[in-house]
């Protein structure tokens, strides 16, 4: 942090780029300080308990059918809204589903869709912020108010456009909420380069004769990278939850894909009669986002 | 710095022209068109021809770039057009809408202040170990909360099983109270991280070690300094989070039922009512803009070191 | 024709639907609330499900637009929703001649709008102008209910006559539905776009709009000064309540929460799955029927899809109305019998012809030429057995009914996509047959006329025929059901119009345009004090005679 401190001090206008960095990308660097305080003693076990999760929810999405012998989408009739029992572990649905088993049918397209989301901030976001950040004059300027009218609209509004625009479906909400993203990447991207040109070796590696990609690739990417990783983990989580946003206000993917945010958009409408309909995939969702911010966490300690 | 001010307002000017010309091309590429949305609806039975002296009356199929010069000139003028679902000029449907939205997001972003430094001062001063670090984990688990479940488990809890607050037909007070918390958790997260943070960078300060040598104790210590550091981060995250805001009150206007610019951006949306949508989009963009250009002014006079020093620690 | 015999026609056929109506839990419910005499005051909290769109009354017949017009507009006469029998409100009596071309009204003296213009004849003439011919200028389109409308004549301050360029039988019936409320001239002059208003809505009836906070919440208030209700009631007086909150609460577990826990009074569309849960806690359910086309999905033979009757049949044998019903609905959603109520005039029973027989529908697709695919899927000529339906927000659980429908389809290897999309997107694509070769319909209105509403193509035109509101329609056009429909529209005999409305019942499920599915009420539901709430033949509620029990 002293760094980017360092590099706001030296000009005005990049004051902006402290603050808009801190903004996005402050769940990614904020607890780098804390965790310098608390030191490396030992591996959390909160963080193990992250992996799990993770794990648990990869493994739903690549063989679901290991872990139910249901269907995620096809229900049986007449067996609706029945409460959790030992034959349906979290009850059935308004149409005879299984909820367990659309939660784990429905981790592929979460999941899917919260990379799907994070590849399209991090690839476009962290090339706009390298170049701006390495090209520095007019071209930084361009690129980072173009990166303010991006965050100038309002982001709901934006994805919500795009879906229409796109059409209804996990991958078009996934592309939405991930241009919405681009902006943090591009900015944390560029202060990470702003920093890491400013430190010595990279100096000294210009100063030795090397060419500007040259330099870019070797030295300044690598460097910059952890940060970005840190906040790619940490979107992970905010990308899900805004797809299930967007599922909420009658955006999502159709039916019947089984998609947490839907399940939880959907069961709500029940709660009055089947509380277990929104309240189980909500908890699985937190556990899920809880779980990504932690290792997205894990990263700034990598940092240090 | 007066040269550095009206560069930065030249930019914040073209910044805005660039969201409202983005944006007109994003809503004119929308499939559908909000007369066609409207009044073709088999409701209303009307048939093509009247359909299309509507559309003539609207001038909607007049070449895009005419539109546009359109929009631009009614906009500088300050008129913003007619919201073809609402039936009435925009500026009606803003100023009907405004004042709600702003009061909700105020006092969201107050109560997300209070609780943000609420927990970051437990988080170090708290009298348990276990208690400080339940306070650490607070943020993360309030950021992984989606606002549209907290609400509608918020209404359930406290309206309907513990019937203390009424969400229909409450008192102006009591109708707040609910939607204000919703909007407040997700956003105390980011806050509280960053307060968090601040405390631990100046706990880890040599000064506070001298500090402490010479006899001031801990609390002390940490008011005096952290106080100072948090408004600049608390300012910081104010601009941005204006965006989450706007988003947030969608959300919570359309659980809670209540009237303001979020109901009115999820309609907008949906009937692509584009001259509402335009208008949204300036105004955040115009709000957006004008925080943080005044974030940018007043980081120098909350940040001594900004206007003396150099850049010489790095 | 003296008003009794144009009476006698119409009491013949409410007599048809009377039995059924009786047994239908409702009407019980009303009818044990008349014991003790009704209070004055009081504020009634009303939970809608949507915003109104537009109160321009012939936009009556979207159900939140409805739920408002029907408290603060008239109209010239008032159907019994009992007996379905048409009777005196603003009209005193009224002549019709032998071939349904020319109708008079003689107006009940002393009633005035709101704004305190009388209604008199001119007023009623100019409603129905507007109505009957729309105006282009300001952009107010033609009421589905008039037919055949050609003029208006005053024949002195409060008598009215109207003609019509072809018979118009159900004219008499159009003049008692929402679609007909009675508005001040100055509303009248107003353009379409600015009826969204509901203050600009000047009517004559118990209740007027004292403040609306657009798309959210409505404050009704007592006309002091109302002493003209429909002849048959014994109210004649100011409504009981002193006020009406209308608030817009589209989240389904707000609604029902709020009621259950003492915060709104009366709810409009509790699903079927609440039912239960507010019986055992006291609360009351109505679900009116709506008397009209009933919950069905139809086909656009415009598509090459579904433009073989063959694949049309084989879907409608495939298609498991009763497990529907049971796995979604409850006793207050009958499953269909024909593409319109049992309550309906002139319902026909085809309940023979919509036999659930998964062979039957396999042998159809085979021979129609769809073979089962590698995939699973009926495939021809390289296509796909491949449509799409767009779900219908305001019909009750439509979403869940449309993927029922295609888990049922699946079994004999047709795919149905149900997509939800954004309110804008969907109303374009569901009027384009390509598009939308499926699509869920209803409509409610107690007279035969419905049907064609339903289907005619300059009304609703849920077939997609040409000629109609879509453009993106290439050719398909059924001139047997439009002869049909339009004799039904014009055909001065009832009980010769009753048989053409059971011809074309029998017709549209011997084509297979549609698969009806169930009878769909409106349901409501209101807290056990509520007493007095009424509801038109097709399903709004009147809260005139209203009035509020002091709580226990």
């Amino acid at each position: 942090m002293t760094g980017l401190n360092s590099t706001v001090r030296t000009e005005g206008p990049a004051l902006q780029d402290l603050s808009s960095t801190l903004r996005r990308s402050d769940h990614a660097l904020l607890h780098s300080a804390l965790l310098r305080w608390r030191a490396l003693r030992r591996v959390s076990a909160g963080l193990v308990l992250s992996w799990l999760v993770i794990a648990t929810v990869i493994l739903w999405a690549i063989f679901p059918a290991w872990f139910t012998s249901y269907s995620g989408t096809v229900g049986v009739a007449r067996q609706q809204l029945r409460a959790p029992s030992a034959e349906h572990w979290l009850g059935t649905d308004a149409l005879g589903r299984d909820l367990l088993a659309r939660l784990i049918y429905g981790a592929g397209n979460s999941l899917s869709g919260a990379l799907v989301a994070v590849a399209v901030g991090l690839v476009v976001g962290t090339a706009l912020g390298l170049v701006a950040g390495s090209a520095r004059g007019k071209v930084d300027s361009v690129i980072m108010r173009g990166v303010d009218v991006l965050l100038s609209i309002p982001q709901l509004l934006l994805s919500l456009s795009i879906v229409i625009l796109l059409g209804f479906g996990t991958v078009n909400a996934a592309i939405a909420v991930g241009i919405t993203s681009i902006a943090s990447f591009a900015r944390l991207a560029r202060s990470e380069v702003v920093r890491v040109r400013a430190s010595d070796y990279v100096e000294a590696a210009f100063g030795s004769g090397g060419t500007f990609s040259r330099v870019l690739l070797r030295h300044v990417l690598p460097n910059s990278l952890t940060s970005v990783v840190g906040l790619a983990a940490l979107q992970f989580g905010a990308a899900i939850l805004a797809i299930s946003t967007l599922g909420f206000l009658g955006y999502g993917a159709p039916p019947p894909t089984p998609e947490w945010g839907l399940l939880i958009a959907e069961g709500r409408n029940y709660i009055a009669r089947a509380w277990w309909l929104t309240t189980a995939p909500g908890v699985v969702l937190i556990l899920v986002v809880l779980a990504a911010n932690r290792i997205s966490l894990s990263f700034g300690k990598i940092r240090l | 710095m007066s040269k550095y001010m009206i560069g930065r307002i030249g930019q914040a000017a073209v910044v805005l022209w660039a969201a409202f010309t983005v944006s007109f091309v994003l809503l004119q590429a929308l499939p559908g068109d909000a007369i066609l949305i409207k009044f073709l609806n088999p409701e209303l039975g009307l048939g093509p021809e009247q359909i299309a002296d509507i559309r003539a009356s609207y001038a909607a199929d007049s070449p895009i770039l005419t539109q546009y010069l359109h929009a631009v000139a009614n906009f500088l003028s300050g008129n913003f057009g007619y919201s073809v679902q609402a039936g009435v000029p925009v500026s009606d449907v803003l100023i009907a809408n405004l004042p709600p939205t702003v009061w909700l997001a105020t006092l969201g972003f107050l109560l997300a202040v209070i609780v943000a430094v609420t927990l970051s001062v437990v988080s170090v001063l708290g009298p348990f170990s276990w208690l400080r670090s339940a306070m650490r984990s607070v943020p993360s688990l309030f950021v992984s909360t989606p606002v549209f479940w907290l609400g509608i488990l918020l209404i359930q809890i406290f309206s309907f099983q513990l019937k203390l607050i009424p969400v229909i037909n409450p008192g102006p007070w009591q109708a707040l109270v609910l939607p204000v918390l919703t909007l407040a958790i997700p956003i105390s997260a980011p806050l509280a991280q960053i307060l968090m943070r601040n405390i631990d960078d100046v706990l880890t300060e040599p000064f506070i070690a001298v500090a402490r040598a010479k006899g001031a104790s801990r609390s002390w210590v940490l008011w005096k300094h952290v106080a100072k550091n948090a408004v600049l981060p608390t300012l910081t995250i104010a601009g941005i989070l204006f965006g989450e805001l706007l988003a947030g009150a969608v959300v919570t206007e359309a659980v809670f039922g209540l009237n303001g610019i979020g109901g009115v951006t999820q309609r907008a949306v949906g009937n692509q009512d584009i001259a509402v949508l335009q208008a949204l989009v300036v105004f955040s963009a115009a709000a957006f803009v004008v925080i943080n250009l005044v974030v940018d002014l007043l980081y120098p006079v909350f940040d001594p070191r900004l206007r003396h020093k150099g850049g010489a620690l790095a | 024709m003296s008003l009794k015999g144009s009476l006698k026609n119409k009491a013949g056929l409410a007599a048809l639907v009377g039995v059924s109506l009786l047994a239908s839990g409702w009407t019980k419910s009303v009818a044990a609330e008349q014991s003790p005499a009704p209070a004055t005051g009081g504020t009634l909290v009303y939970l809608e499900q949507q915003a109104h769109t537009n109160l321009y009354p012939p936009a009556g017949g979207f159900y939140p637009n409805g739920g408002i017009l029907n408290q603060i507009t008239d109209k010239l006469t008032y159907q019994n929703p009992q007996t379905l029998e048409i009777e005196p409100w603003i009209a005193e009596s009224w002549t019709v001649n032998a071939d349904a071309t020319e109708y008079t009204f003689k107006i009940r003296p002393g009633v005035t709008f709101s704004d305190g213009t009388p209604l008199d004849a001119a007023a009623v003439a100019k409603n129905y102008d507007t109505f009957g011919r729309g105006n282009k200028e300001l952009k107010l389109p033609i009421s589905e209910v008039i037919n055949n409308y050609d003029r208006s004549e005053i024949i002195d301050a409060l008598t009215v006559k109207f003609y019509f360029k072809r018979p118009s039988p159900g004219f008499l019936q159009g003049t008692s539905v929402i679609g007909s409320g009675l508005v001040s001239p100055a509303t009248l002059a107003l353009p379409y776009e600015a009826l969204g208003d509901a203050t600009k809505i000047i009517g004559s009836g118990p209740f007027v709009v004292a403040s609306e906070t657009l798309g959210r919440e409505l404050t009704l208030t007592a006309r002091k000064d109302y002493k003209w209700g429909p002849a048959r009631l014994a109210h004649q007086g100011r409504a009981y309540l002193d006020t009406i909150k209308l608030i817009v609460t589209p989240e389904d577990s707000v609604r029902i929460g709020a009621l259950l826990a003492g915060q709104a009074d009366f709810i409009r569309q509790i699903q079927a799955y609440d039912e239960k849960q507010v019986e055992d806690e006291g609360y009351r359910i109505y679900a009116p029927s709506t008397r009209g086309v009933n919950n069905s999905v139809v086909f656009r033979p415009d598509n090459t899809l579904v433009s073989d009757v063959r694949v049309r049949r084989a879907l409608l044998h495939a298609t498991n109305t009763d497990e529907i019903v049971s796995t979604l609905f409850s006793h207050n959603y009958p499953k269909a019998t024909s593409i319109i109520a049992k309550t309906a005039l002139g319902y026909k029973d085809l309940s023979s012809n919509l036999i659930y027989n998964l062979d039957k529908a396999r042998t159809l697709l085979d021979e129609a030429g769809w073979k089962t695919g590698s995939n699973g899927l009926r495939q021809k000529d390289g296509q796909s057995l491949e449509l799409t339906a767009y779900e219908s927000l305001p019909q009750p659980q439509n979403k869940e009914t449309l993927q029922l429908v295609a888990q049922q389809w699946a079994k004999v290897g047709v795919k149905l996509n149900v997509l939800t999309g954004d309110s804008g997107t969907a109303t374009i694509n569901n009027l384009d047959p390509s598009k939308a070769p499926v699509s869920p319909a209803m409509v409610g209105r107690a007279d035969p006329d419905v049907i064609k509403s339903q289907y005619y193509p300059t009304n609703r035109n849920v077939l997609l025929q040409k000629g109609g509101n879509s453009d993106k329609v290439k050719s398909f056009v059924d001139e047997k059901l439009n002869g049909l429909l339009e004799n039904l529209a014009s055909e001065p005999n009832q009980a010769k119009r009753l048989s053409i409305a059971g011809d074309i019942q029998t017709y549209v499920i011997d084509q297979a345009y549609a698969i009806p599915i169930f009878e769909e009420p409106q349901a409501f539901a209101s807290a056990p004090y509520v007493n007095g709430i009424a509801f038109e033949a097709v399903g709004r509620p009147s809260f005139y005679s209203v009035w509020i029990a002091p709580r226990s």
